[in-house]
Order: structure tokens, then sequence, then C-alpha cells
């Protein structure tokens, strides 16, 4: 690419510059969540915003974890890996026939699975709460299992689908020539293959999952059930005006996806990144 | 009876135009046959149709006395070697030679023994814990081949395994493939290549397909036999230009008269030449091609019967043999691949002799005359 030695050092700049903005930008509210969290009620009505607090004191982290906390925590667990391993299974599964077989109306059944991304799931929510209702699932964990794996579904198939079609046909061939039929090939071929295709769902649809709000406050109503995201609803009216207590439990909510960043950074932007470079 | 007989053979890919036609074919016992033709001739179709990959096709294909034509692949007892060698990535060399004996069901010690023993003819005893991409294109070639012997299969299906090879490997796994053939004696091999050297140095027979036209008008095989038949007598105007490098001289010619020692014929240039032929159904003064190759075209001095004389245009050299190339009634130059320096410049006059024996014609359709 020719550019002119100015346009050179202008980018130089403005790179790093546009970098510490946006890192200021993130970091800032998440910052002042983290600090705000080891404060009394009374320090941070009375402190700057920005002041650090006065002590590390573990008031709020005590008093959040005594309650239904845990509970929370545990459905959110629960609900979410169950959720990403089956979104995992059925899209590998929707994308290998996809990719690699060859039936009637293959092309138009992928692409009404892929328009499935543009109905939002707020016009789903009166028939799914009555479905639900009638399935006799209201107000319980397995109520949200179906249409958190529904609703991910055409994402996941779209991304699959295209990293198995970059799988090389001759490996699917071989696989036939060494005695493999469809489901030797999915399992033993392609499945291992798609590693970093399902690590990339299994990240997106986990993060978004984990913070999904509006099906877990239409399908579930009591504490046993419910999942982090309702906590922080939950306490934001218990503790009305508890500022500090609020943002510890959301500190503890983000906390497992900022673990889980630090230690997999590498693999999560390698994830991201399989869809669009040839591995 | 490991025999592979292709009979009437068609295929086409939806409703395009055919890519395989009216193949008749059969491959002996213990014989390695070479596919070899240009680019989208339909070699690997043809190779994937006996490899069980390739359906929907019209005749019968056998396998030895078996018809095989709704068999699975991997009922066959074929092995198929990939161009691109189709390693499984995420398996160990040893992994992805059990892997199909696994399939199979293949007792342990069983499979065992054969990786070894494959492992140890193909010297990679040493790769075995290695994944392919920590192995360089011959070894991971020599793997792919790996995957094929353990499965002791009664045919080899090599589809240009040696393309992504460079030059020096080639030769080398060239030499190989062809131990390899003498180690399974029982098994047939069919080898695709579009490379003549390869065809040349290792089939017992070459099965040479053209595509196009005259696919269209004479179906997909354009001749079959062993190697020095088609180079010494080719069948057809694609074949002759086909093999040999650089490939046969061809001059216009009218046949004058059918003689007790070949076909008279004179060229555009007014040169008069005997090809031993029986060119008793042609008609005096039709129009032919004279063939001949460039190193059959000998250096002699002055002006003799059975001679071409012209104009050097260039020489090249390539120490122990030179190509001179030659103007004047052609379209294309003539070549003369002479031994040493050549002994001409550019600029000079030379003239070369054309023996008879060497000599091919061909009548108006591009078919050979029969030699006599
Ligand atoms: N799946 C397919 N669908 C449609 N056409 C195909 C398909 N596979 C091959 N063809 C066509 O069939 C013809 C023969 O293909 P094939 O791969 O057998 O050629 P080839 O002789 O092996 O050529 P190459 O030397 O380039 O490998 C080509 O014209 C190709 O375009
Ligand atoms: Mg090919």
């Amino acid at each position: 690419m020719a550019s002119s030695p100015v346009a050179r050092v202008a980018g130089r700049i403005a790179v790093p510059v546009l970098g510490l903005f946006w890192l200021a930008v993130t970091t800032v509210p998440f910052l002042f969540m983290v600090m705000t969290s080891f404060k009394s009620q009374q320090e941070s009505f009375s402190s700057s915003v920005w002041a650090l607090p006065e002590a590390l004191d573990l008031v709020n982290y005590r008093s959040v974890l005594e309650g239904p906390f845990l509970t929370y925590f545990k459905n959110s667990v629960m609900v979410v890996v169950i959720s990403v391993v089956l979104i995992m299974l059925i899209s590998a599964m929707a994308a290998f026939a996809f990719a690699r077989m060859r039936f009637r109306f293959n092309d138009a059944l992928f692409g009404l699975i892929v328009a499935g991304m543009i109905v939002p799931i707020h016009i789903t929510l009166v028939p799914i709460y009555l479905m639900t209702r009638q399935m006799g699932l209201y107000d319980s964990q397995f109520a949200l299992i179906g249409p958190y794996v529904a609703t991910s579904l055409p994402i996941s198939v779209f991304i699959l689908t295209e990293f198995m079609r970059q799988i090389p046909k001759e490996l699917e061939e071989a696989a036939r020539l060494d005695g493999c039929g469809p489901f030797a090939i999915f399992f033993k071929v392609f499945l291992p293959l798609s590693g970093p295709g399902l690590s990339t769902i299994a990240i997106y649809n986990g993060i978004m999952l984990w913070n999904e709000f509006i099906f877990a406050y239409v399908l579930t109503s009591s504490t046993g059930t419910r999942t982090l995201p309702l906590a922080i609803w939950d306490y934001q009216g218990q503790y009305t005006a508890n500022i500090p207590a609020i943002l510890t439990v959301v500190t503890l909510t983000s906390l497992p996806l900022v673990v889980a960043y630090a230690f997999g950074q590498e693999k999560i932007v390698k994830g991201m990144m399989a869809g669009s470079l040839k591995g | 009876m490991t025999s592979i007989t292709l009979s009437g053979v068609n295929k086409s890919f939806g409703a395009n135009f055919p890519v395989i036609r009216d193949v008749d074919l059969t491959i002996e016992d213990g014989e390695f046959c070479v596919f070899l033709g240009p680019s989208g001739c339909g070699k690997s179709t043809l190779l994937r149709m006996v490899a069980g990959l390739e359906t929907g096709y019209t005749g019968q294909i056998r396998i030895g006395d078996r018809v095989v034509d709704k068999v699975e692949p991997a009922d066959r007892q074929v092995a198929m070697v990939f161009q691109n060698y189709a390693l499984y990535p995420h398996m160990t060399v040893y992994d992805n030679m059990a892997f199909g004996l696994r399939q199979a069901k293949t007792a342990k010690d069983e499979i065992d023994r054969r990786v070894q023993e494959a492992a140890r003819i193909l010297q990679i005893e040493a790769l075995l814990d290695r994944m392919p991409k920590a192995l360089s294109g011959g070894q991971r070639q020599r793997v792919a081949i790996g995957r094929a012997i353990v499965r002791q299969p009664k045919v080899f299906l090599f589809d240009e395994p040696l393309s992504n090879l460079d030059a020096a490997l080639r030769v080398h796994m060239r030499a190989e493939i062809a131990t390899l053939h003498r180690n399974f004696p029982a098994a047939s091999m069919i080898y695709v290549t579009h490379d003549q050297t390869e065809a040349m140095a290792l089939a017992d027979k070459i099965v040479l397909l053209h595509a196009g036209k005259d696919m269209l008008k004479h179906g997909s095989i354009a001749q079959v036999g062993k190697p020095l038949d088609l180079y010494h007598r080719p069948r057809n105007l694609f074949v002759a230009g086909f093999l040999g490098s650089p490939t046969m001289n061809f001059l216009e010619a009218t046949f004058v008269a059918q003689e007790p020692v070949g076909a008279r014929v004179v060229l555009k240039s007014g040169e008069e030449l005997t090809v031993p032929v029986d060119g008793s159904t042609l008609a005096a003064g039709a129009p032919v091609t004279l063939g001949v190759r460039p190193e059959h075209l000998a250096p002699v001095v002055g002006p003799a019967p059975q001679t071409l004389t012209r104009k050097v245009s260039a020489v090249e050299h390539f120490g122990e043999y030179s190509f001179v190339y030659l103007e004047g009634g052609t379209s294309a130059p003539l070549i003369a691949k002479v031994p040493g320096d050549g002994g001409v410049k550019a600029g000079d006059s030379a003239t070369y002799a054309a023996p008879a024996d060497c000599c091919h014609l061909f009548d108006a359709d591009g078919i050979a005359l029969n030699h006599i």
C-alpha cells in the first residue's frame, strides 16, 4: 500500500491514542464498580466517586454471599453449561449436514435457519411463556434451556457450517475409504477438527447466556430458580439505595467471565478469528 | 484376482456435457496402470469411480470378479493416496495409519504389527508419534502411503501423489513407488498423473485420456498400451503430440503414391519422403501430416534422400545435447534434438535425416496409418 509519510506518522500516533481512549472507556466503569464494592454505604455517599476505598472492607461481599447469591450462581452455571453443550452438539450436527451432505432443500433449509437470526426474541416471549406454562416448566431452571438453545442455534449453525465447509473434502473421502459412515465421519473427523469453531460458539453463546435477562425474567419467578442477571434485579429492589451492595453483586457476576478471559484470552481471540482465517 | 474391468463407463456432472465417455478398460492382476492426460480430462474422476467416491455413472466396474458399482468404498478393498495426502490433522502418524484398521475392528496386536511393518518399509518408524503438521512434504507422502499399505488392499489408487513435492524428491519418491509395487506384486495399482515422465518411468500400461472435442468424438481413451508402444506407435495426432518432450514435429504433406516399402509423400517445401505405412486407403493428393520426433532427426551433410534442409533460427545448448530450431514450412518451428552442441549456429542452413522407421503418417482425421 502506498501512503504518504504524513499519513504514516498520523497513523502511528492515531492508533495508540485511539486504543488508549477505548481502554479508558471500557475500564473506567469497571474500576468504578470494583472500587465501590469495597466501600460502605456511607462512604460511597460521602467520598468522591473516584476516591479509593478507605479500607478493603469485605462487608458487602459477606452480606451478599450470605444471601441467596450462591443459589443464583449455581442456577446460572447449570443453565449455561447445559445450554452450551446442547448448542454445540446440535449446531455441529446441523452444520455437518449443511456443509457436507447433499439433500434436497439443503440450501433452502440453511437459509431458513440463518434467517432465524433476524427474529427479535421479544416477539417470541408471549408464545414461549404460554408454551412453558402448558408444559408445566414455568418457574424452573429447565424452562430456560429450551429458549436459550433455540435462540442461539441460528448464529451457531451459521458459524459452524462456514467452518466445516473449509475442511478439505479429501479428509471426508479418506474417512469413507477407512470405513467410516456418516456418524463416524462426524464424530471422529469433523467434530475434533471443528475445535476452534466450537470454542467460538461456546464462548460467544456462553457470554450471551450468562448475561441473558429477558427469558429468565419471564420464565422464572422464585429465588430458587432464578439466574444471576435477575439477582442483580432482585438486589436492586432489596437494597434500594445500597449502591455498593448492588455493585458487589455485579462484580461477582462478571468475575467468572473475567477469570475465563484472563486464562483463555489467546484461545478466545483465536476462536473468534477461526471463521475468517483458514486454519 | 485383482484385475479391474471398466465396461461402457460414462459419466457427466449434472446436465453438463460428459466428462468420461465410453471407457472400456481392463487392468490386469498386479499391473501398474497409469492414467495420463491433460488437466481436466477426467483422470481423477475415473480413479474416484474405481474407489467408489464418485457415483452416478452408467456402465459397470468390476474388481476381481465382483461388480462393485453398489459397493461402499471401504468394502472394495482399495486404498487411495490423495494428492494433498489428506492425513487426519488431529491424529498422530500412528493413529493415522491405524484408523482404518480400528474402524474395521482389527485386533490390537495385529494393528500394531501392520503399522510397525509399514513404518519399517517406509522408514518412518521415528515419526510415529508426530502430528502431520510436524512433518515435511516427503514424510507426509510416506505416511499417506503407509496408511494405504496397512489395509493390505487389492488395489492401490494414487491421485497425483508426487505433484506437491519438489523435483528432486519427486524422482526419489517415484523410485520408492516402483519399489512398493515390486513389494506388493499381487496388488494392482492405478496411478494418475499429468506428468509423462512419471508415466513412462512407472507404468506397465498407460491409459492416455483426452478431453474436449476429441473425447466427444472418440471416447475418453485416446490410447492404451505399454509406454514404448505409445511412444513408438501413437494411434493419433493427440497421442503423438502428448508424449515426448519436446513434442513431435508435425509437417503438412500430400500423399503421392503407395509403394511396396511405404507411402510416398511430398512436403509443402518440396522434399519427398517415404514412410513405411499402409496408405492404400488414401487417394493421391490427399492431405496428410508427417510426424517425426526431434530426437530422431539426425544431422547429415549435404542433400540426400529422406532429409530436410532448413535454416537454423536458434540453438539451445544443454551440454549433453542441443535443441536446434529450424524455420519454414510449419507454423511452429521444427526442432531437432542433437548430441553435443549440434555443430550449427543461428542463420546456418542445416540438413537432417528423417529415418523412415521413425516417421509417422496421419490422415486428414489425425488417425495414424498402420506401419508395415
Ligand atoms: N463435482 C464436480 N462437478 C462438476 N464438474 C466436475 C466435478 N468434478 C470434476 N468436474 C469436471 O470434470 C472434469 C474432469 O475433472 P477431473 O478432476 O477428473 O480432471 P483431471 O483429469 O483429474 O484434471 P487434473 O489433472 O487437473 O487433476 C473437469 O472438467 C472438471 O471441471
Ligand atoms: Mg485430478
